[in-house]
């Protein structure tokens, strides 16, 4: 396989890069990010019917039993035929165990004849939403900061420090871009994101790991025979087809997932798949393109001002 | 280097195969109808309330009320003593004194096909203040009104209420009826009362709900009553339940929960279990075209790890606790597998590159496992960091994990979400898996696969043909 000149690419990567981080900013102040009940508080309900139930009717019981003005949502599942209606309250608006059984009951009924059985609750108060977020960007913060820790005392012979920081840059980089998938797709941030971000953390970083192992080994065979940049655009280079395969696979049993939960309908997994597949990609391509070039660069340009 | 012998490899395999068919199917003696499970197979595994239904729901007490550590305990042996009450025993209960939250999860029944979540948690947290009072006077909205505003005694004065089934009087018919017993606390103010209302009634209220209104027929003064009238043992044994389980200082709400009905989840199992066979497959294919050889045993040793996890999720054992498998959970496995993935690419890569240079097979796969190690160690470890913060994070408040990390995540109860424990978890068990089946058990297997004449080819391991 003929060589790949990374680090003459480098100026290109952070363009490419830069441009996308700015996309997906500018689309979420335009745009909206939208949380998730899990996280912002709030109310869905959805129940299964059978025979024909009218929407518009439906809507007006769920309105009057609530007091509340519901938007509702029908949908019908391919794989087992099964006919949902969902209720979503206003804003951050949850209702008490008391007021759903009620509004259950009331439904019920109403509509005698079309067997409403509830499938599932999301009700969530705003105040523990916001707790249950707050935990989880501690919980990513705290394992970040352990990793960078971790690098920066693994590969302290090819300076560990500014290699674990470059790896978290690296990170960063593939954050912004699951958060920008979910922002696009207009999935709203719940639980699944915490779910991919942490992943993807994970799958970076090793992906990072494996190339400054490398650089790491290169350097212990050439010591200070080929300059930083050689050292690192060979050290990619040598782990690229692992990088290629890995990816390969690992992204492959992703769409197989993907594939698999959108022909069974499971929402909860496609949200969770879908993302995955291009922070798996990010994730790859920030560790080659992004991490290593930019660590050469930071490590020249201390050296010309020593 | 020592070098392995021809056996090895039937050894391992046999192994690995007798792990994975141990952990799928376990081991079980029936005898007559009694099963006693000795090694616990897949079946055996429980599922997340996501996955199989069931309700996730956070009990407060009302805003303002600011109630004691002992107050929380008391609530929670109360909800713990009514879940029995509906023969809910498969239950998950987490009390955070702080934030004077209490965190109940439970599956859904599965002999009942009618369960009512929204009945449950009703029954679990709003009947709560029981009271004992004058007359049976209600208004329009049948709330206590006149003189059976009075409250004689509260659900604390209550020692026990139980379902009896007997008679009564020597030779009477037997029937069904309640049997109460009052604490010292509440004796005096019931004979006081039972002597001023004979003849009229007493009236027992859950909240505002009158569930019970029976006639006073007889001066009580040692605490001891009977509640008597049409029951039939279902409606008696309720009442003698909410009279038991009524004596809590406040009232709980409940504005966080979540329930899912198993239909739901079942799906979601099943399109899981799909993807994870037709994934495995397509990888094994990709890796033993890519790889031939080293593939092939990559294909083993994944098969391997995947043993592994699910002995470690079913606990194996037949005494060891099963773990909860939820939806995140599963993505765990899926990802730890990738990671196993990536440890045979990793080194069947070093093997080909160590071919390429001239090596011999031998030194090629010694080179190659050695070189491939540091990178597939330092990769795994972060893992581990990742999951060890998240199962600390998420976890039980009470385990070491958790209580390490207390300091970090202070200003946070235990608002524990299971469903991300549980992605920590198989995380951890699937990284540690790969180390023993992806690293320990491939280079034997490749080690002893290689002394046999059919396999002295280069090019099954990535050199020249």
């Amino acid at each position: 396989m003929k060589n790949i000149p990374f680090m003459g690419l480098s100026k290109r990567f952070f363009t490419i890069s830069l441009v996308i981080i700015a996309v997906i900013l500018l689309a979420s102040l335009v745009l909206g990010v939208e949380l998730d009940v899990q996280f912002k508080g709030g109310s869905i309900i959805s129940y299964s019917y059978e025979g024909d139930l009218d929407k518009d009717a439906f809507a007006g019981a769920a309105r009057e039993l609530t007091g509340a003005n519901l938007s509702i949502q029908a949908s019908t599942d391919i794989a087992t035929g099964r006919n949902t209606m969902v209720l979503t309250m206003p804003g951050t608006k949850s209702l008490t165990g008391e007021e759903m059984a009620a509004v259950t009951e009331g439904l019920r009924e109403r509509f005698p004849n079309n067997n409403l059985s509830t499938l599932s609750i999301n009700n969530v108060n705003a105040t523990m939403g916001a707790e249950f977020l707050a935990k989880c960007l501690t919980a990513v913060a705290v394992a970040s900061l352990l990793m960078v820790i971790y690098v920066a005392f693994r590969f302290r012979r090819i300076g560990g420090w500014s290699a674990g920081v470059m790896g978290v840059v690296a990170l960063i980089h593939d954050v912004i871009v699951v958060y920008g998938v979910f922002v696009l797709l207009r999935i709203p941030l719940n639980g699944n994101f915490i779910a991919v971000v942490l992943t993807i953390l994970g799958y970076s970083l090793n992906d990072t790991i494996v190339i400054y192992d490398r650089i790491r080994e290169n350097k212990k065979l050439l010591g200070d025979k080929m300059s930083l940049s050689d050292l690192v655009d060979l050290s990619i280079n040598q782990s690229f087809r692992r990088t290629l395969n890995t990816t390969i696979t690992t992204v492959l049993a992703m769409v197989v997932v993907t594939v698999v939960a959108f022909l069974y309908n499971v929402e909860s997994i496609i949200t969770f798949s879908g993302p995955m597949i291009l922070g798996l990609i990010s994730g790859v391509y920030s560790s080659i393109c992004i991490a290593g070039p930019l660590w050469v660069r930071w490590r020249n340009y201390r050296d010309a001002r020593a | 280097m020592r070098k392995v012998g021809k056996p090895v490899f039937f050894v391992v395999v046999s192994l690995i195969a007798l792990l994975i068919i141990l952990s799928f199917v376990g081991i079980h003696w029936q005898y007559g109808d009694i099963t006693t499970t000795y090694i616990k197979g897949a079946k055996d595994i429980r599922w997340g309330i996501d996955i199989r239904g069931g309700v996730d729901v956070t009990f407060s007490p009302p805003e303002g009320y600011d109630a004691s550590p002992e107050d929380i305990s008391k609530a929670q042996a109360i909800i713990e003593t009514r879940l029995i009450n509906l023969n809910i025993t498969d239950y998950e209960i987490y009390p955070d004194m702080e934030r004077d939250r209490i965190i109940v999860r439970f599956p859904w029944k599965s002999d009942e096909a009618d369960f009512n979540p929204e009945k449950a948690i009703r029954e679990l947290g709003d009947t709560a203040m029981l009271t004992f009072r004058e007359g049976a006077e209600v208004d329009a909205n049948g709330k206590p009104t006149g003189v059976t505003e009075n409250i004689i005694l509260t659900g604390d004065d209550v020692e026990s209420a139980e379902y009896v089934y007997g008679t009564l009087t020597e030779n009477g018919p037997p029937k069904h009826f309640v049997s109460l017993k009052f604490k010292d606390s509440g004796k005096q103010a019931f004979a006081d009362a039972t002597e001023r209302l004979m003849g009229s009634q007493i009236s027992i209220w859950m909240d505002d709900e009158m569930i019970s209104a029976p006639r006073v027929n007889a001066h009580i003064t040692d605490g001891q009553a009977v509640i008597e009238g049409q029951f039939t043992a279902a409606s008696a044994a309720e009442l003698a339940r909410k009279i038991q389980g009524g004596a809590l200082p406040f009232k709980l709400t409940t504005e966080n929960y979540s329930t899912i009905s198993p239909s739901l989840g079942e799906g979601a199992k099943n399109a899981m279990v799909l993807a994870g066979v037709i994934a495995y497959l397509l990888v094994g294919a990709y890796m033993i075209w890519q790889y031939r050889l080293p593939g092939m045993v990559a294909c083993i040793s994944l098969a391997g790890q995947i043993g592994l996890m699910i002995a470690a999720i079913t606990g194996f054992f037949g005494f060891v606790p099963s773990f909860t498998l939820t939806l995140p959970g599963i993505a765990g496995i899926i990802l730890s597998i990738g990671f196993g993935v990536d440890a045979s690419v990793i080194t069947a890569e070093r093997i080909k590159e160590e071919m390429a240079i001239g090596k011999t097979i031998d030194g090629a796969i010694v080179a190659g496992y050695s070189r491939a190690f540091t990178a597939i160690f330092d990769g795994n470890i972060t893992v581990i960091i990742v999951s060890l913060i998240l199962m600390g994070s998420f976890g039980p408040p009470n385990s070491i994990l958790a209580k390490a990390l207390k300091p970090v995540f202070f200003m946070f109860g235990p608002t524990t979400a299971g469903a991300i424990y549980s992605f920590g978890y198989t995380l951890l068990v699937g990284v540690v898996a790969n180390f023993i089946m992806g690293i320990f058990a491939a280079r034997l297997m490749l080690r002893s696969l290689c002394r046999f004449r059919p396999f002295r080819k280069a090019w099954l391991y990535g050199g020249e043909k």
